[in-house]
């Protein structure tokens, strides 16, 4: 024991400069694993004692619809049962906000909030001058807004602004809301008005997408018991009932997967030093040789001796993860104070602390050594195989056969890397994905490497000098060309490979803008304002919209051959339980076709009849003859299912509907029309038209797809810098271990370019040697990193994202070099001073 | 005491089977100093490597000190050699990271001898190295670096030392001095030492000597050996 412990020390003395590198790739994984889980950590925490403020009550009672006559009776006769209750009602509906001032030629899409003055029961308002919230800010015509506002109405405090047929001041800049969510999908900045004002609006016609809400507060022993009794009976009266506990409980749960997921991300990086480390191993055990047999030749067992090694790569391991740990304390230390604010308001909470987590630093601690061990073992075990006698015999091959112990090895580390991402996911399944489409992707970036190395070859033959042992360099026994191809190329595949999908989805997003497809929506509006509506727009575009009737309803039963569902709830169960869109016509779209079943005629049919998605037929069973019982507007209707349409989604100037019923049977509803149309392409005619669209028909929501293109160009570029991070952290992984296998093989190196010198080889023709050899690797990892990618997009775009795919020619091309250039003059650098050393003493040294 | 009873060694070279040595019987006493002479590739190098149980024989059985060693297993090889086998190279093969005293040790430590450091430094100072002790192989002469790989070699005071040209890579002042020290060490401990060489000059000095050909051997110097030719 003394033996092997001293020998750990003295090995460790004598090689961890050579092994650092690898080790420093172990350790940029491990940061990034304990970076992410503590800050989602953090988040966690942070959040578990606001959640009562995410709600702003203890019980919220919330419908889409106005309530109804039964849904207030039970509400009342549950609430007024509790002794101790308090209660407030709030509305929250998107809608548009203009300035008052006639100049200014602008309207947006706002998120719109009435309350009344018990509003908060939880949490607090942060005003942006450091004012206290009170009541009488919205009462008599106030309003609170986003800051974001200001600039998009180019308005100031003091301001009116118009919203629905009123006028409201804007008495305070909103920061911070509670009841707002979090991450909650918005069409537009926050407005805070009082109740009573809202409905004086006139916004809430019919159809109007609007929650309300009843907050309640109660003690808290009666949270639980309250949201079980409101729950049974309101379940057919479509509201939800839900306590401040299952928000705690689904942030959580969103959070713990965040954490996991964003793990596995830092795992892959792991991964990629633990295959430096495989590659290092390798050279070393190559270079350890002699001593291994010294070692057994003075007594040394094989077991001893492979302890050696092992105890040194797991207390390297645990270095490197030391350091990473270091590396994400001092990186979540050094982030600007701008940023955590940023994330401390989207996630809703007041503060974050970023330090590292005691469970993050152990899990890093875990994973960075596990990895270390599982891929260094299989290398170690070669020096099982080293005779001793090769010590008087050098011309002795140890053949080291695979024997049952390396398969065991193989075995082991597989079994050990899919255990170690399902528990950095916290699921097998995922696990064995990751791991799975690791493999894949390594294999397969292998094998173009190999065949890619295996093409060069022979620009090797009657070359030049330089590039003749260039080119050999990269197939020599004990080269590294293999591992730093995976290396860099898997990172260069990331990079290229996100990239080029963002440009294909913004390519597909052009695309439909740049056709007739429509790129201005209108909502709500009403069945009075149709002629206007129409009238304004036809003047200000030349062309008349096409106004499409449409009425929300749910489907609340099926009666059919193969279906039988006799409730909502039973609906829900089978997916289909939301609140649907649906139209009625007597003819097909241009983007529609009947696929089953036949279409109703010009003259419509006797009985109401209904046009199902294929989706939708697929996901209930249907079949033609089928009744679908639906809930519309309070009025339970019944239809019979007469064909099947299938939808081109990609095409959206008629819009598409999961149902469409037949004309006749919404006639006498009341209901609402939406429109796609073609706005003006001149931004000031746009702002004009929606202006004066919200001006003349408050109640009518406009929509800028140009807009909403813009935002959806924003996420995108978010998400891609995300990716292209990740990417980067294993761009550095593979330069780093590109950077460690050069230092490995520089001994053998040195020898060598000693050997040319002494034949006569100047200074310049070795250079060349460098430059050619590094260079072509860098090329070659580009290249796998390119083909790689393009068959990523193509996957992607093809069967994830359903857009056309293109093969982003400069991105793939720009990649390429990029990575050429850094892999050619890293490898240089650091191969220099193997060319400063004088060959002599090279020479003699060996 | 080491004994072989019809030992032969027999290799494949390409695909036609080499003997490389041809059935002998050997044994040599305890506190006998043997040399083994012979031309390159006559089989001398081979033959010490089956007595330190670096290679196992094709034929027949090497028992060292009353244990049969051509059955033992790697590890039981190598525990052996730690407790009765020192091995001389003639490419000193001391272990490139370690000091000359850190080389000097490891034996010991692998064998959990007692006062290993005192034994060490010793050891350094018998073969005349002790201001030598912290420096690393490589800044040592060839004939200083043969001197620690001696020492080393005896660290463990194994009853029977092997030494394979042991001056073949040094000059010939260093070769004597090397000589010399093999000398004392047969006199004064007692120690075994079957000595490989193609310098007669240096075989001359020893008890016995033995010339190999083509994998064959034969006695040169009458002496107190039972040799029988194969």
């Amino acid at each position: 024991m003394t033996f092997v412990l001293r020998m750990v020390g003295r090995e460790l003395r004598a090689s961890w400069r050579r092994l650092a590198f690898f080790f420093v790739c172990v350790a940029v994984g491990v940061s990034a694993i304990v970076a992410l889980r503590s800050v989602i950590q953090q988040v966690g925490v942070a959040m578990a004692g606001e959640t009562r403020a995410l709600l702003a009550a203890d019980v919220q009672i919330e419908s889409e619809q106005p309530w109804s006559e039964a849904a207030l009776a039970i509400v009342d006769g549950i609430l007024g049962a509790e002794p101790e209750l308090s209660r407030t009602l709030s509305i929250e509906t998107p809608t548009m906000a203009r300035p008052a001032d006639e100049s200014k030629v602008v309207a947006r899409v706002v998120e719109l909030r009435g309350v009344q003055a018990a509003f908060p029961f939880y949490g607090s308002f942060v005003l942006e001058d450091g004012r206290a919230y009170d009541h009488g800010l919205l009462a008599g015509g106030g309003a609170l807004v986003r800051p974001e506002l200001l600039t998009q109405l180019d308005v100031a405090v003091g301001d009116d602004i118009l919203i629905g047929d009123r006028g409201f001041e804007i008495r305070g800049v909103v920061l911070r809301e509670p009841g707002g969510g979090i991450g909650a999908f918005s069409f537009g900045p926050r407005v805070l008005i009082d109740y009573d004002d809202l409905l004086e609006t006139g916004l809430l016609t019919l159809g109007t997408r609007a929650e309300r809400q009843i907050l309640v507060r109660v003690p808290e022993p009666r949270v639980d018991p309250l949201v079980a009794s409101l729950r049974e009976p309101l379940r057919d009266e479509f509201v939800r009932v839900r306590s401040y506990r299952n928000t705690e409980d689904r942030i959580a749960r969103n959070l713990s997967r965040a954490e996991d997921y964003l793990s596995l991300i830092g795992f892959v990086v792991v991964v990629l030093g633990g295959i430096g480390v495989w590659s290092v191993t390798r050279v070393f055990v190559q270079q350890r040789v002699r001593s291994v047999a010294v070692l057994k030749c003075l007594g040394a067992t094989s077991r001893q001796v492979l302890a050696v090694y092992v105890a040194q790569v797991a207390i390297l391991g645990l270095g490197g993860a030391l350091l990473g740990v270091a590396l994400a304390a001092g990186g979540l230390a050094s982030l600007p104070s701008s940023l955590t604010a940023q994330a401390a308001a989207v996630a809703g909470v007041e503060d974050l602390s970023y330090g590292v987590t005691g469970s993050a630093v152990v899990q890093g601690l875990g994973v960075g050594v596990l990895v270390s061990l599982l891929f260094a073992l299989g290398p170690l075990l070669e020096m099982r195989s080293i005779k001793p006698l090769a010590l008087i015999r050098w011309n002795l091959i140890t053949v080291a056969a695979r024997d049952w112990v390396q398969w065991t090895v193989v075995g082991a580390l597989a079994a050990g890397l899919v255990a170690l991402a399902s528990w950095q996911a916290a699921s097998w399944e995922a696990g064995l994905w990751v791991c799975g489409g690791f493999a894949a992707v390594a294999a397969v970036l292998h094998a173009v490497g190999r065949t890619l190395v295996r093409l060069v070859q022979p620009l090797g033959a009657g070359a030049r000098f330089a590039v003749r042992h260039a080119v050999l360099n990269l197939g020599r026994p004990g080269n590294q060309t293999r591992v730093i191809l995976l290396a860099v190329g898997l990172g260069s595949f990331f990079v290229i490979g996100i990239h080029a999908v963002q440009a294909n989805l913004l390519g597909a997003f052009a695309l439909e803008i740049r056709e007739d497809s429509p790129d201005m929506f209108l909502i709500d509006v009403q069945q009075d304002q149709q002629a206007g509506v129409r009238e304004l727009i036809e003047e200000r575009t030349g062309d008349a919209p096409s106004l499409i009737p449409v009425l929300r309803a749910r489907v609340t039963g099926v009666d059919g051959r193969r279906t039988q569902l006799d409730s909502a709830r039973a609906v829900r169960r089978r997916g289909a339980g939301r609140e649907f869109t649906v139209t009625y016509r007597d003819r097909l779209e241009a983007n529609e076709r009947v696929v089953e079943g036949a279409f109703w005629g010009p003259a419509g049919p006797a009985r109401p009849e209904v046009s199902v998605e294929e989706s939708i037929r697929d996901r209930l069973d249907l079949a033609m003859g089928d009744v679908l019982r639906f809930r519309v507007l309070g009025r339970d209707i019944r239809a019979t299912v007469s064909s099947v349409r299938a939808v081109d989604w990609d095409d959206s100037r008629s819009g598409g509907f999961m149902f469409l019923f037949s004309p006749g049977v919404f006639d006498r509803a009341p209901h609402s029309f939406i429109s796609f149309l073609r706005g003006p392409p001149e931004t000031t005619a746009r702002a004009r038209l929606q202006r004066d669209l919200v001006a003349g028909f408050p109640n009518v929501s406009v929509i800028d797809g140009l807009e909403v293109i813009a935002t959806v160009r924003r996420i995108l570029d978010y998400v891609t810098l995300a990716i292209t991070m990740v990417g980067g952290i294993a761009i550095v992984s593979g330069v780093l271990i590109l950077v460690g296998s050069v230092a490995m093989t520089k001994y053998q190196r040195r020898y060598e370019t000693a050997i040319f010198q002494t034949l006569g080889a100047t200074r310049r023709s070795l250079v060349t040697m460098l430059v050619v050899e590094y260079g072509t690797l860098g090329v070659l990892a580009g290249a796998v990193g390119s083909i790689g990618a393009l068959g990523l997009t193509w996957g992607l775009s093809r069967h994830l994202l359903d857009i056309e795919w293109n093969a982003a020619p400069l991105v793939n091309l720009g990649g390429m070099l990029l990575t050429a250039l850094v892999v050619g003059s890293v490898g240089v650098a650091a191969s220099l001073d193997v060319l400063r050393r004088k060959p002599l003493g090279t020479l003699r040294a060996e | 005491m080491i004994e072989l009873r019809n030992v032969s060694k027999t290799v494949l070279s390409g695909n036609a089977p080499l003997t490389i040595v041809q059935p002998l019987d050997l044994t040599v006493s305890s506190g006998q100093y043997v040399s083994i002479v012979g031309p390159s590739g006559s089989g001398k190098s081979t033959l010490l490597g089956l007595i330190a149980g670096l290679d196992a024989p094709t034929t027949g059985e090497i028992v060292i000190d009353g244990v049969e060693i051509s059955g033992l297993e790697e590890d039981a090889l190598a525990r052996l050699r730690g407790r009765k086998i020192g091995i001389v190279f003639q490419f000193f093969h001391l272990v490139p990271s370690l000091t000359a005293f850190e080389n000097v040790l490891v034996p010991l430590e692998i064998a959990g001898a007692p006062h290993a450091s005192d034994r060490a430094a010793a050891l350094l100072s018998e073969v005349g190295l002790d201001d030598r002790a912290g420096h690393y192989p490589a800044q040592l002469s060839g004939g200083e670096q043969q001197r620690i790989a001696i020492a080393r070699a005896l660290a463990n005071e194994p009853p029977i030392l092997l030494a394979d040209e042991p001056t073949g890579n040094l000059d010939s002042a260093n070769g004597r001095h090397i000589v010399e020290l093999l000398h004392r060490v047969n006199r004064s401990r007692g120690t075994t030492i079957v000595l490989v060489t193609h310098d007669s000059e240096l075989a001359s000095g020893t008890d016995v000597t033995l010339r190999m050909r083509d994998g064959r051997t034969e006695r040169l110097a009458p002496a107190p050996l039972r040799e029988v030719l194969a």
